[in-house]
């Protein structure tokens, strides 16, 4: 279990504060189960046998307030997915500063897309997961500040979200889990949004730096072989990462409308140039409300990579491999409901059908859970 | 379409009576005005202070209580699950907190009673001169 020094520090407050405030639990859980339709097929971690533990989640949360407009806020999760193990998912110091300007500081959420803050959460929204070809950054935790600004302009409500951090931790890497650090990022998001709906804009970049061990004898033959700026056009080395996503929804006489597009990109190394976005409709009749929803996940390599070596050069044919592994062509379908069987707690269900564009490989699931609220 | 009339009035007839009237109430000393969008606005924590500038502290009633169903839909237009979901999305991403909650008519009216920045919601039936109505539901 990795604390960082905030996280500590709200957790001491947090304890300290419990003495002389009043300490405030929320929590939320969602237990979900899945499998694939056939032997050949996985998907999200599911196979073709009943799993309960993958997305399965507990959350609790303590918030005390100190006095004088500041407070203090940590949020315990145990995932199944790491065998139900206590992380600090959030830990932070809220400093408000008047209605419209607030601070947070400590380990928070990056705010990439729509549904990032509360992806968790399962009972704040209506599928049985975000969107997958979208929402697949394989990190989203950032230790350092947010300024929050909200404002009512006419009758929308405007927030902004101005950002700064590092993040420090694994990245999954041509199925590797690789020791990663993102420096100096820093960002912005501006939500718009009224009754009936609602608009979001972020913009996002940070150092990228990966230590990819298993890379390094490649690189040492290719040092070898005089091809060094290879080896710079594809490692992970203080690399300019940057995120962009655009997203709307409508929601007006029951009927649901989510759109989301995301670009991601890293120069100087072979991470592909990733274009991602899904539409979602659904129409809320009461306590049931069912959905479709689509999803296209389209990342362009970089050939310039390997096209730059010359040719019959032994590890061209390697590095045009490595390179064209990134390439993802992929689409997805879903079709479910969220069920409001209970005041605090929704059921829900849902059927993916994947589709990889390439190979023409199908993974079909199915999935259900509860996600509750307390 | 015959038919249709026959089920429509027992329809109406049974909304009307399964849905009280939602009396919304300030202190009697508070001389701000507030309309639905108002009202909405510091139910769902967009807001703290009523039109004047003055301080607001909105109080709900529990889940418990009929009539916050009530007051969930008629004023701020959304189910009790959806106001729910809303504020989960503010409390677990510290962006808010949800208004304090009281057991019943009679606890919120002692409390809107005793604090000139409240703004709660009662059956209109139970008003009295101890708190002051704005808005009927």
């Amino acid at each position: 279990m990795k604390i960082t020094c905030v996280a500590a520090l709200v957790a001491l407050s947090l304890a300290a504060g419990s003495a002389s405030a009043e300490v405030k639990f929320n929590g939320f859980a969602s237990i979900k189960a899945g499998m694939t339709s056939a032997e050949d097929e996985n998907l999200y971690g599911y196979d073709n046998s009943v799993d309960y533990k993958n997305e399965s989640l507990f959350a609790l949360q303590a918030q005390s307030e100190l006095g004088n407009d500041l407070s203090v806020t940590a949020q315990l999760v145990s995932r199944g997915s790491d065998d139900f193990s206590l992380e600090f998912e959030w830990a932070f110091l809220t400093y408000q500063i008047n209605d419209e300007w607030r601070v947070n500081a400590g380990r928070l959420r990056t705010p990439f897309y729509k549904y990032s803050d509360f992806r968790d959460v399962g009972y704040a929204y209506d599928w049985l997961r975000t969107p997958q070809s979208v929402y697949d950054l394989g990190f989203d935790r950032i230790s350092g500040a947010s300024l929050y600004y909200n404002t009512s302009i006419r009758d929308m409500q405007s927030s902004m979200q101005f950002i700064y951090g590092a993040y420090d931790g694994d990245v999954t890497l041509q199925g590797v889990v690789s020791p990663t650090k993102i420096d100096d990022i820093y960002g912005v998001t501006w939500e718009l949004s009224q009754d009936w709906f609602g608009m979001r804009m972020a913009y996002l970049r940070g150092d990228v730096t990966i230590q990819a061990d298993a890379f390094n004898p490649l690189f040492a033959a290719l040092n070898a072989t005089g091809q060094a700026s290879v080896i710079k056009a594809i490692d992970f080395d203080k690399d300019a990462g940057s995120f962009f996503g655009f997203g709307m929804n409508f929601d007006r006489n029951d009927w649901l409308t989510v759109f989301e597009y995301t670009f991601v990109s890293v120069d100087d190394s072979f991470y592909a140039n990733q274009d991602s976005y899904y539409l979602s409709l659904g129409h809320r009749f009461d306590k049931f409300t069912p959905y479709v929803s689509f999803e296209w996940d389209d990342d362009e390599i970089k050939p310039e990579i390997y096209e730059a070596m010359p040719n019959g050069h032994p590890l061209k044919s390697t590095v045009a491999g490595l390179v064209a592994s990134r390439r993802v062509d992929s689409s997805t379908a879903n079709v479910g409901f969220r069920y409001d069987f209970h005041s605090s707690a929704a059921f829900k269900f849902e059927l993916t059908k994947a589709k990889d564009r390439l190979t023409m490989h199908r993974n079909n699931l199915v999935s259900v859970g509860v996600d509750v609220v307390f | 379409m015959n038919w249709f009339k026959v089920l429509l009035v027992p329809i109406a007839l049974t909304s009307q009576l399964a849905a009280a009237e939602v009396a919304v109430i300030v202190h009697p000393s508070n001389a701000a005005a507030a309309d639905q969008a108002e009202i909405t606005r510091l139910f769902t924590g967009r807001g703290t202070t009523f039109a004047g500038g003055a301080k607001a502290t909105p109080l709900n009633l529990a889940e418990s209580a009929a009539l916050r169903a009530d007051f969930d839909s008629k004023v701020l237009g959304k189910s009790s699950s959806q106001m729910k979901a809303y504020w989960s999305k503010l409390v677990f991403t510290g962006k808010g907190t949800p208004p304090k909650e009281l057991a019943d008519d009679a606890a919120m009216k002692a409390a809107v009673a005793a604090d000139p920045t409240a703004i709660g919601y009662i059956d209109a039936s139970a008003v009295d001169a101890s708190v002051k109505v704005i808005g009927k539901f």
